[in-house]
């Protein structure tokens, strides 16, 4: 008896020290917000990209007449890569009774669909490559997708090396979206003449010697998917690439950037502002989450990397160079 | 409904859930002494089985004794490479995980998702019969409550039997498990199989409650534990009447809050774990004050 007391007891004041600090947190913005729609952001780690997704969300809203602090206010928070505190996030969220719920990338819109399960909130998600796989693709949910445009890609690679047999590629093996774009690039490689050559990775410190493997196999040029755990260490696998005169492919602007020749990408900024504005549609009561399907990019971006372009001894067709964007002669 | 009530409901949902894990850490850690990487490959293990036997239609409580089977086997793994191979404690944990993050990805993908249509544990069954109602944060609370209250009792049973004993004996004295003229290295074993059984359970419910399973979800999983056992058993140290199953309850209950508060404080998001690590580390430090003591924790 004593002993559900003490259990009782410890439970109640948890719930106390909760609501203290739960409610001064939530006095704060209810004070700056009033009546204002609270749009819960939860973005699974700290990430260029996942960033540019979020502060395209953002602008994707203003640019449909919404005002940040008059018609909405944002509460956004980061998991750090921590599914445990996604979950808790998602549950804030639905706690709080937000208006909306926006999820980057797979385990946090995962974690507000699970948390608003019961309540009619709606979700609305980005960087999520196969939403079909990930069951977001039905109820109170939409969002975009950034799946690779594969196509445009190995189009791209063709173009600028009309010889090129092999092309390399690094992933890890638990990202969902980096294994259903490998299969998508071997079902389409032989259509622009290409064999893939892939290798898997389980961590971070394999990455390299992958990419060492792959060198000593000889393949033509590297391409890059939207690997996290790969594209994190992309400058300690273009000094090996540099070495071997061997081309490496971006699969979005930043890796352009950091070295990579060129890239049919996706431009998170934009696929965020997409996103914003599908948002903006629930926010004002044109449209439901539930009645919009999700949407993919329709067009991708080029880049190309003049310097590295030229240390490779690469010539762009002029109807690629035409509708480029240099990052090179940007920087 | 008030906010805040029911972010104290989800939020002693997660801690009830996780303190399956945290009982699982208890008997590894502070029972046996043995500091078990396993969990980290052990916890996706059960959702990884839970998550691929509900898309293929078996009824959720069934998956759950799935979970603990196969969690039982993973720590009968770790004991054999441990006490059978002579490799060292952390070692052996370490190779388990390492070869259970593999298995995992061949069990059900680098993610499986379970669709809103399927039935879980918090859908169906005896659940819906008594509040089939209410809201469905509540039914979370409800289940989980029982699941760890339960699993506590049992605990609680197998601790006081010939068994239990000896096994909290190999952890304090190895030397009287062996004039008593049993095996240390089978008891050993057994309470590697009883605490990775529970950590895979867990790991089953957090994927029925979260729908869906990540083969990266286990990443931090044994901090987690460690830090539940430790908070509850600080707090707790002293108060006799307060069965150390339970103070490592209220620790899982504790480091949720702490996370949650943390969350509703609307810091900046990159110092979140910094706001965790400040919370961990007062809340540490009074339950030693206050206890007059300055002993490590």
């Amino acid at each position: 008896m004593k002993k559900m007391m003490a259990l009782t007891m410890a439970m109640v004041m948890t719930a106390m020290a909760l609501a203290g600090c739960g409610s001064s947190g939530s006095s704060d913005s209810e004070s700056a917000s009033g009546d204002i729609p609270v749009i819960g952001i939860s973005q699974f780690a700290q990430h260029a990209s996942l960033d540019n997704c979020r502060e395209g969300f953002i602008q994707g809203l203003e640019e449909s007449g919404l005002v940040e602090g008059v018609d909405f206010v944002i509460d956004y928070q980061n998991a750090d890569s921590d599914t445990q505190l996604a979950t808790q996030i998602a549950q804030n969220f639905s706690a709080n009774n937000v208006a909306l719920m926006c999820g980057i990338a797979t385990p946090s819109a995962t974690a507000c669909y699970a948390a608003a399960e019961d309540k009619n909130i709606p979700v609305i998600f980005t960087a999520i490559t196969d939403p079909v796989e990930a069951k977001l693709d039905s109820g109170n949910i939409t969002g975009t997708s950034d799946k690779l445009p594969i196509d445009q890609q190995l189009q791209l690679i063709r173009d600028l090396q009309p010889e090129a047999k092999t092309i390399g590629i690094l992933y890890t093996t638990s990202e969902p979206n980096s294994v259903s774009a490998i299969k998508e690039y071997e079902e389409k490689a032989p259509n622009y003449g290409f064999t893939i050559e892939s290798i898997g990775v389980t961590q971070q410190s394999e990455v390299v010697q992958a990419a060492d493997t792959l060198i000593s196999k000889g393949v033509d040029c590297f391409t890059n998917l939207t690997d996290n755990t790969v594209v994190d260490v992309l400058p300690s696998i273009l000094e090996k690439t540099n070495d071997a005169g061997i081309p490496v492919y971006g699969s979005e602007i930043e890796q352009v950037k950091l070295g990579c020749v060129a890239s049919a990408g996706i431009e998170y900024v934009a696929l965020g502002r997409q996103t914003g504005a599908m948002a903006a549609k629930i926010l004002k009561g044109e449209a439901t989450a539930e009645e919009m399907p999700y949407e993919t990019i329709s067009e991708c971006e080029y880049y190309i990397n003049s310097e590295t372009v030229a240390a490779m001894g690469i010539t762009v067709p002029e109807e690629i160079a035409s509708v480029a964007t240099d990052v090179a002669a940007e920087a | 409904m008030n906010a805040m009530f029911e972010l104290c409901i989800s939020t002693l949902t997660q801690g009830f859930i996780y303190a399956l894990l945290s009982y699982g850490v208890y008997i590894t850690y502070k029972i046996l002494d043995f500091p078990d990487l396993t969990v980290d490959g052990s916890f996706p293990l059960g959702a990884a089985v839970g998550a691929l036997l509900l898309v293929n239609g078996t009824n959720p409580y069934l998956t759950l004794l799935a979970a603990l089977a196969v969690g039982a086997v993973a720590g009968f793994v770790t004991g054999f490479i441990h006490v059978k191979l002579g490799v060292r404690d952390l070692l052996a944990g370490i190779i388990t995980m390492t070869g259970l993050f593999s298995i995992n990805l061949q069990i059900a993908g680098s993610n499986l998702a379970v669709e809103r249509s399927i039935d879980t544990i918090f859908t169906s069954g005896p659940i819906m019969a008594v509040m089939g109602n209410s809201s469905l944060i509540y039914r979370k609370f409800v289940v989980a409550l029982v699941l760890a209250i339960v699993v506590k009792l049992v605990l609680d049973w197998y601790l006081k039997t010939k068994n239990g004993l000896l096994l909290r004996a190999v952890g304090d004295n190895a030397t009287l498990v062996t004039t008593l003229a049993k095996d240390k290295g089978t008891v050993k074993i057994i309470g590697l199989v009883i605490a990775n059984a529970l950590v895979s359970l867990c790991g089953a419910v957090v994927c029925q409650e979260q729908r869906s399973f990540f083969s990266t979800m286990g990443t931090g999983q044994v901090v987690f534990g460690l830090a539940a056992v430790i908070i509850g058993t600080t707090l707790f140290r002293k108060m006799s009447v307060v069965k150390a199953t339970t103070a490592v309850m209220i620790g899982s209950i504790f480091y949720k809050v702490c996370i949650q508060v943390a969350i509703s404080l609307g810091l900046p998001s990159n110092l979140m774990k910094l706001a965790t690590a400040v919370l961990f580390l007062l809340i540490l430090v009074l339950g030693n004050k206050r206890k007059g003591g300055a002993e490590h924790a």
